[in-house]
């Protein structure tokens, strides 16, 4: 059966509201018999905090929160391999696409702050892998991130499935999404 | 013409043991491609040196984690209750701490799992070559040093399924002798 007709056919289940970082409210998420994902998105004050507790330099720190963090946990809950292809997810802003900030862009930054290399291989193993053939059962998780913006934005991620990405496609859409802002200080 | 006949049966022993464990493969557990397993010399966090390479003859685990990883957190004392489970079993377990510092590792076992005595690869580079799926990763290396499994995420390796899965890695004589050359 085509999952992507399937999908459809869940209608709204698929189109999650955001949220802008208020602990209160639940974050985004989607959750049927093949995908299991939901989308935390974590301030700069939160990012900062987890980089400096593992020794990041003030110059990474600084880089890291002029961003967005967008964390991203995705499960396989069906019995074909899914696809996790960043290539195949966008984030859509009313004025357009946001283009995230990959890992190129950051080892060109590292390179240039002269990042020690227990920093980058941790910044590494925190971000989301550009690729990866989720197994059944098996989950992934990890950071994207975007230019800072107080814009809302969609994101818009395609999953293949089967071995040869022949199964049929998953579209998931998290719309009205916020990049979390730090809390003011009283 | 004696010894290819005995090599051909102890290779045929091989892999009907391989494929019957295969058969029986608990959750989240993957075949590899049998390529060798990569380098892997490191101090452990007592500055012990470790080599792989001296593993040769049994099986090994190998434990890749951080300790900012929630997986990881919840996996590690499922691995101690295991290490316990699995008393004098041949299987070797090694736990390598990918890109932290001393003081980290040891805040964190402390409270985690008291008893590991992790090898602290401090700056991720052997970590980069072994090329894991994420953290936390398992390999099984088999006792030529070929990497035959991988376990995706966490696991509940205290759990029957991964007990007995691994007991029968670690305890088919026939294997171990015949990947080492031995007369059965």
């Amino acid at each position: 059966m085509c999952v992507l007709a399937a999908l459809l056919g869940a209608g709204l289940a698929w189109h999650i509201s955001g949220y802008a970082g208020d602990a209160a409210r639940p974050r985004p998420a989607i959750e049927n018999e093949q995908i299991y994902m939901f989308l935390r998105l974590n301030s700069p004050e939160q990012m900062a905090a987890f980089y400096e507790a593992r020794g990041f330099p003030r110059e990474a720190i600084e880089r890291l929160r002029q961003t967005c963090f967008v964390m991203a946990h995705v499960e396989n809950r069906g019995q074909e391999i899914v696809w996790l292809e960043l290539e195949n997810w966008r984030f859509v802003a009313t004025s357009g696409e946001i283009p995230r900030l990959d890992r190129q862009h950051w080892e060109d930054v590292w390179n240039e702050i002269n990042l020690p290399q227990a920093s980058r291989s941790t910044f590494g193993w925190t971000q989301l892998p550009e690729v990866r053939d989720l197994q059944p059962g098996e989950p992934v998780g990890g950071n994207m991130i975007l230019p800072a913006t107080t814009t809302a934005f969609t994101l818009e991620a395609d999953f293949h499935t089967g071995r040869d990405k022949r199964k049929g496609m998953i579209r998931v859409r998290f719309r009205d999404l916020h990049c979390a802002q730090d809390k003011p200080v009283p | 013409m004696k010894q290819p006949l005995v090599v051909l049966g102890l290779s045929l022993v091989l892999v009907a043991t391989l494929l019957a464990t295969e058969q029986a493969l608990p959750p989240g557990i993957m075949v590899l491609d049998a390529r060798p397993a990569p380098e892997l010399r490191l101090e452990d966090i007592d500055g012990k040196a470790y080599d792989l390479a001296d593993a040769r003859g049994h099986w090994v685990f190998v434990h890749f984690w951080a300790t900012w990883c929630g997986p990881c957190r919840r996996e590690m004392p499922t691995i101690e209750r295991m290490t316990s489970a699995l008393g004098d079993s041949p299987l070797e377990i090694i736990m390598v701490n990918t890109a932290e510092t001393e003081d980290e590792v040891f805040t964190f076992l402390a409270v985690v799992a008291p008893d590991a005595v992790p090898l602290m690869d401090t700056d991720g580079l052997v970590t980069e070559r072994w090329q894991p799926r994420g953290l936390p990763a398992t390999f099984l290396v088999d006792p030529a040093g070929i990497l035959r499994y991988l376990a995706l995420g966490g696991r509940e390796w205290d759990t029957a399924p991964y007990l007995a899965f691994l007991s029968r890695l670690a305890s088919p004589e026939p294997v171990q002798k015949a990947v080492n050359g031995a007369p059965p």
